[in-house]
């Protein structure tokens, strides 16, 4: 099923985005294209700036492109929003400030329409696996990021998407927490065949959770590099002893800050900041 | 038309913080009951002496013993009126705030109706609606009504500002959220725009709460024969100060009451905005 030209996983396909806001224009991505498999794990990696989270944003019909295409499952980010078939884990790990962490947790299925009994046990489900347990009914303002990003990820787990859409989701937990959330997260994309594309600022962890890292470069904002990570889908904590493992990461660092940003200039060098 | 003005100019300044403290104040910290009951007790004592000593006629002020014993010679009278006005003044103000919340929302869905209504709505607090009052008599009646209609036309509009404001007051990325989980509007507007609007809709509640017995009493001034207004302008006419200055602490008394159950009502409905602050100091 993964082969046919409609790929059933997630296509950015020669996108573009350019921001206008009164007289100054940002051009955010260019010439972006991107294809993963349904069920293959992707990573996007960069510095602050050059355009994951609007990559991100595309994909979940929050912005529009400029121009290309992007793919949900073969639909539009249109279609499959209305669909449900994807959930996103914002950079924000927004929570609605009045709910309590169960009450945001089931947000996503009472939207949905699920009836208050299964949506209170996949909740409660999720927030297990999280390690939120007893942290029930405090308010997100009465947590810290971390375990709001955590409530967050078990919001976007109860919806059970084929498409898991995740920014920095990871990125203000401790390093033990992080790296048991990690293989907690390929357990889970394990069982659902789910999709994932995720964005992130650490190289391991980009390692551990992808067939595929796209490397991104800024301004404009584009994939300059794409490692193909040949681990397969049964991973345990040992990959990191494999010497395949700091191969990669030698290959990712050179990537993110190596020669390659001063030796290739873009080749359409457009200026990020234009007067309009 | 003084009182809508200020009314206006507080909802316009919008209050997150300043709400909690006094919510606490009333539940958990005797010493900020304490404190200014103590210097309640020492203005009534300088009051009573200077009274007593003749200084200023009774007429101009009578003292507060003088005030107490009206309490003991028309209390059950004077009860009977307040509840009157009371309900006057609350009936007025809850519908008010359903009429100006009910307009917010139709203003957020429908475009047409608040460039067509929000217009006409502004003109009407600039009618001056107390001088229309005899006006309102003859259309109401000489009862409730009237009194029910100038307050609701003094309560709506605050309610109305504050509803707008608030309704559009969410978070863009809560909005965001809402967004990609495919929320229908119902679910935008139950979920998120009124939890978001809760701290400006209690801003409204708390100018309106005392507003609403102004405005009842004022409408009973020009013509009723019922309610402390009623009340007012009868002893008034009769010199009898003690017993109007009682009729306005029983006002004072109850309209005090109303402000503070929207106040514990909002400690009580919105916990999120009170409850991360410290509990001590
Ligand atoms: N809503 C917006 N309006 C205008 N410009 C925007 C908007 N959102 C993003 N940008 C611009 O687009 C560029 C890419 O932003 P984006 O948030 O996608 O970066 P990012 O790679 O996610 O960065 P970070 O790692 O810091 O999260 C930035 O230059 C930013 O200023
Ligand atoms: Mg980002």
């Amino acid at each position: 099923m993964g082969s046919s030209s409609r790929s059933g996983g997630l296509t950015i396909r020669d996108v573009g985005m350019v921001y206008r806001r009164r007289d100054q224009v940002t051009t955010a991505l260019t010439g972006c294209t991107l294809d993963i498999p349904e069920g293959g794990w992707a990573s996007l990696i960069g510095a602050s700036g050059c355009g994951k989270s609007t990559l991100l944003r595309i994909l979940a019909d929050i912005v529009k492109p400029t121009s290309g295409v992007a793919l949900v499952g073969g639909v539009s980010p249109a279609e499959a929003r209305s669909a449900r078939t994807f959930a996103l884990v914002s950079q924000q790990s927004t929570m609605l400030p009045w709910r309590k962490i169960l009450a945001n947790v089931e947000l996503g299925l009472e939207v949905a329409g699920v009836d208050k009994a299964a949506r209170r046990r996949s909740a409660e489900e999720a927030i297990e696996l999280v390690g939120l347990k007893g942290f029930e009914q405090a308010f997100p303002s009465e947590l810290s990021g971390g375990m709001r990003q955590r409530a967050a990820i078990a919001r976007a787990l109860t919806l059970k998407p084929r498409f898991l859409l995740m920014d920095e989701p990871f990125g203000a937990l401790d390093e033990i927490t992080r790296e048991k959330l990690n293989f907690e997260l390929l357990r889970i994309l394990k069982e659902t065949s789910a999709t994932l594309l995720l964005v992130t600022h650490s190289i391991s962890e980009a390692i551990i959770l992808s067939d595929t890292v796209a490397v991104m470069s800024p301004r404009p904002g584009r994939i300059s590099h794409r490692v193909e990570i040949g681990f397969g889908h049964d991973r345990t904590n040992a990959m990191r002893d494999d010497p395949a493992f700091g191969a990669y990461e030698a290959e990712l660092r050179h990537a993110l800050h190596g020669p390659a940003s001063s030796a290739r200039p873009a080749s359409h060098p457009i200026p990020a900041f234009a007067i309009h | 038309m003084a009182l809508q003005t200020e009314a206006i100019a507080k909802s316009g300044s919008l209050s997150w913080p300043g709400l909690g403290p006094t919510a606490r104040a009333l539940s958990s910290r005797p010493r900020a009951v304490l404190a200014p009951l103590a210097v309640l007790i020492i203005v009534l004592a300088l009051w009573q002496g200077l009274a007593a000593s003749g200084a200023i006629s009774p007429l101009i002020l009578p003292s507060p013993t003088a005030i107490a014993g009206a309490f003991a010679i028309d209390g059950g009278n004077l009860f009977y009126h307040a509840a009157y006005t009371t309900m006057e003044a609350l009936s007025g103000f809850v519908l008010g705030n359903l009429l100006g919340l009910a307009l917010a929302v139709a203003f957020l869905y429908s475009d047409l109706s608040r460039r067509t209504v929000y217009p006409l709505a502004m003109a009407a607090q600039a009618v001056p609606i107390v001088a229309i009052a005899p006006a309102l008599i003859l259309w109401f009646g000489n009862g409730m009504a009237p009194k029910v209609f100038v307050t609701v036309f003094l309560v709506f509009f605050p309610m109305l500002v504050n509803a707008l404001r608030g309704l559009r007051s969410a978070d863009a990325e809560v909005m965001e959220l809402l967004y990609t989980l495919s929320a229908s509007p119902r679910q935008e507007l139950v979920m998120v725009r009124l939890p978001a609007s809760v701290p400006f809709l209690f801003n409204a509640l708390k100018i309106s709460a005392c507003a609403c017995f102004v405005a009842a009493i004022v409408a009973e001034w020009i013509a009723a024969d019922r309610g402390l207004g009623h009340l007012i302008v009868l002893y008034g006419s009769q010199y009898r100060m003690p017993q109007v200055w009682a009729a306005v602490l029983i006002g004072t008394v109850v309209s005090m009451a109303v402000y503070g159950l929207v106040v514990l009502a909002e400690a009580r409905l919105a916990p999120w905005l009170t409850r991360q602050r410290p509990i001590s100091d």
